[in-house]
């Protein structure tokens, strides 16, 4: 394998294939990066085994022809300094040459590296999926998806199947849900596929979907989604992203949304962000979050917060639309800023059941978005 | 090198508490003793005897008589066998040491509510205000022991000055049954000629250390710079350099913090079996929640204990984000410690569920599912 490539246009590929790649994994040839090289074009692989992304960079687009490929043929570099190493490379090209049976020489202007690799026989093969379940989506809207969900996944291995969004395709509707039992995120958009498709119980691990995003621009370009049972695969210009999919059933979400509460009121989303991060201030090592939230008449609620060894904290806050019976409630209130924070509407509701019993934040100019969370119980 | 222009405040010396530490003498040999004449004048050691336990076990008291051999408390039975094999083993009656520390308690509690129980045989009062209005921290003293005495037949040392850290060098200062006396005038001469060892809070890594940096009395770490302290022992070189000049302003703590809530079994027939191993981790997890509930405390921190048919013992420790108080939330992460370093082959002797990194349970986060 011999060629010449356009230094910047290689770093990228290099970067979006090495986001697959963790050091921490227990297949040692996984820590590479296989690279292959035809006259038409180069294609990398970065993988984990749960996540793999392959890019392609054709030999020419409209615009420039990127390479010269002298010699075909294919490599598998440590990805940690393979990665670095071309991201410091001082010329507008560089040159990638295999040297004897695993080994590579990569040049850029005087500098020259010589780095061993492994046996690209040995680099495993990509999942080949069956494209019966297909959508498709605008980058941008899915990359607001996963931002609008995935903070809300669990962090906790004891229940798999809530570190990953559940996806649900049914009537021309694709609704992803996120919870780690204490909150609930659920996502609605329309999408564009097959009358007939319906999916569900599609389950993607959350750290899947936080590289993907990671990826994803803010354009209009659609991107393919193929679904199978165990493997989702996502398609961009020259990019696939392929990600297992969670085993197991996740919990039933449709019916946990009350319809009808105590209490409901509106407020400020900004103001509420606020008034809950000075609340959260006072906690000790970040660990407890308790805020407490108070009706005081139609107009405003207290919040307030009250850390045994440092000190507490009140502030009133203005609503509006107020319904239903007064109020006291206790809450993590990083959860409620958690989603406050990817609600793009100025104003939020607030539907209360009970003191004891969920409550739902939602956008006030849009049903897309339903926000879920259990109080917390003070002694 | 510690920045010379960088000086602290000089520490404000309180001497206006009056404070007591008891220590009883030889507390459970002692116990023994009074309820078994006989053993008056021969040594006696609480432990296991190791003839009983194929070598295995330390001795938690030794009397007088003992300490003669150089038996000692925290030595293992079998080395105290080899000083003194003449000894009593004796295996220990518990609810009778904790029924006289009771007894003991309760007649601190006569002259004040400010008793700190540092363990079942040691106190420290601040008697500074007490109720029966005697304004001597010494007479108080002498009336405690005597009537510790006379309630239960038990010896005890007493050390009497105007902070903890004093009081527990002087009460060990003339055992047993020894009263000593340091008043404010008298501590800083007492404090200099100590060697360092008699520091309360110095183990044998610090004074080894201490040596390194040519402290051996008090003296010697009174002439230290604090910030050279610091630099060298962190945080308690300030608690060094105060204590050498008699400063401890530190309050009585009434109620000892629970710092952790275990439970152990010991199995006569070995456990052989992984699915043995899990039902008996069943069991502890729901008796270490039993135990939690009563102290109304939750904890992050498993530690996990494990004793092989050999002795071999293996404990493991796993933190979670976030607070276990339920069986089954123990018993997955004690299932999980038992897979990472378990050995069935090994049998299993004993189990041991430990939680700590304790807070009390303040709010309990609801589920929504």
């Amino acid at each position: 394998m011999h060629f010449t490539i356009d230094t910047n246009k290689f770093v990228t590929s290099v970067q979006h294939a090495n986001r697959a790649v963790t050091s921490r994994t227990t297949i040692p040839i996984l820590t590479g990066i296989k690279i292959s090289a035809t006259t038409e074009g180069i294609t990398l692989i970065g993988s984990d085994s749960d996540i793999s992304i392959e890019t392609y960079i054709p030999y020419s687009d409209e615009e420039r022809e990127y390479m010269t490929v002298h010699e075909e043929g294919e490599m598998v570099l440590q990805a940690k300094y393979f990665s670095e190493i071309v991201r410091k490379m001082p010329g507008e090209t560089l040159t990638l040459k295999k040297d004897g049976q695993m080994a590579a020489t990569i040049e850029s202007d005087s500098v020259i590296f010589n780095l061993n690799g492994y046996d690209p026989e040995n680099y495993p093969r990509l999942p080949q999926l069956e494209e019966d379940h297909v959508i498709q989506l605008p980058q941008h809207l899915l990359k607001d998806i996963i931002r609008q969900t995935v903070f809300a996944v669990s962090t906790q291995e004891t229940r798999p199947v809530l570190t990953g969004v559940h996806f649900e395709i049914k009537d021309g509707k694709l609704t992803a849900t996120a919870t780690d039992s204490h909150r609930l995120a659920m996502r609605t958009i329309g999408v564009e596929a097959e009358e007939t498709l319906e999916i569900n119980n599609v389950i993607i691990p959350g750290k899947s979907l936080v590289e993907l995003s990671r990826i994803l621009d803010d354009a209009e370009n659609m991107i393919t989604i193929v679904v199978t049972s165990t493997q989702v695969l996502f398609k961009m210009e020259n990019l696939l992203f392929f990600s297992r999919l969670l085993d197991g059933k996740f919990p039933l979400t449709s019916n946990m949304i009350p319809s009808e509460g105590k209490t409901s009121m509106t407020v400020s989303t900004k103001a509420l962000i606020r008034s809950l991060e000075r609340a959260m201030l006072l906690s000790r090592e970040a660990k407890n979050n308790v805020i407490h939230l108070r009706s005081n008449g139609p107009k405003e609620i207290e919040i307030s917060s009250v850390s045994a060894e440092v000190g507490k904290v009140k502030e009133s806050l203005s609503t509006s639309d107020f319904d239903g019976e007064e109020l006291q409630i206790a809450f993590n209130g990083k959860n409620i800023s958690d989603a406050l924070k990817v609600i793009d509407s100025e104003n939020i509701s607030i539907l209360f059941t009970g003191a004891m019993s969920p409550f739902v934040v939602r956008p006030i100019d849009h049903e897309q978005m339903i926000h879920l969370f259990s109080p917390v119980r003070t002694y | 090198m510690p920045n010379q222009e960088f000086q602290l405040p000089e520490p404000y010396r309180d001497t206006s508490r009056k404070i007591i530490h008891i220590d009883m003498d030889a507390f459970f040999s002692s116990v023994e003793e009074r309820d078994n004449p006989s053993l008056k004048g021969k040594p006696v050691i609480i432990a296991k005897h190791p003839k009983k336990t194929g070598g295995k076990g330390i001795v938690s008291t030794a009397n007088y008589e003992a300490r003669k051999y150089g038996v000692h408390s925290a030595m293992s039975a079998y080395k105290a066998y080899e000083l003194c094999p003449n000894g009593i083993f004796i295996d220990g009656n518990y609810p009778a040491y904790r029924e006289a520390s009771h007894q003991i308690r309760e007649i601190m509690q006569r002259y004040t509510t400010l008793v700190e129980p540092v363990s079942i045989d040691e106190a420290y009062l601040d008697v500074t205000h007490n109720k029966k209005e005697i304004p001597s921290g010494t007479i108080i003293a002498k009336q405690i022991q005597k009537d510790i005495w006379n309630e239960t037949r038990l010896t005890s040392s007493a050390g009497v000055s105007y902070n903890k850290f004093i009081a527990k060098i002087a009460s060990d200062m003339d055992k047993p049954a020894g009263l000593t006396v340091i008043p404010p005038e008298e501590a800083l001469s007492f404090l200099r000629q100590l060697s360092i060892e008699k520091f309360h809070g110095v183990g044998p890594k610090t004074a080894e250390k201490m040596h390194r940096l040519n402290i051996f009395s008090g003296e010697d770490l009174y002439q230290m710079e604090q910030m050279d302290l610091i630099s060298n022992f962190g945080k308690a070189g300030i608690s060094y350099y105060n204590r050498v000049r008699g400063i401890d302003n530190k309050p009585l703590c009434m109620k000892r913090e629970r710092k952790s809530v275990g439970k152990e079994h010991t199995y006569f027939n070995n456990l052989t079996t992984d699915q043995e191993v899990l039902d008996e981790l069943w069991q502890l997890a729901k008796e270490v929640v039993r135990s939690l509930q009563r102290v109304q405390k939750h904890g992050k921190t498993v530690i996990m204990k494990i004793r092989y048919r050999s002795f071999e013992t293996v404990t493991k420790r796993m933190s979670v984000p976030y607070y276990l108080d339920e069986p089954e939330e123990i018993f997955n992460q004690a299932a999980s410690l038992w897979e990472e370093v378990g050995t069935i082959e090994k049998g299993v002797r004993l189990l041991g569920i430990t939680i700590t990194n304790l807070d009390p349970i303040e709010y309990k986060p609801i589920t929504l599912f």
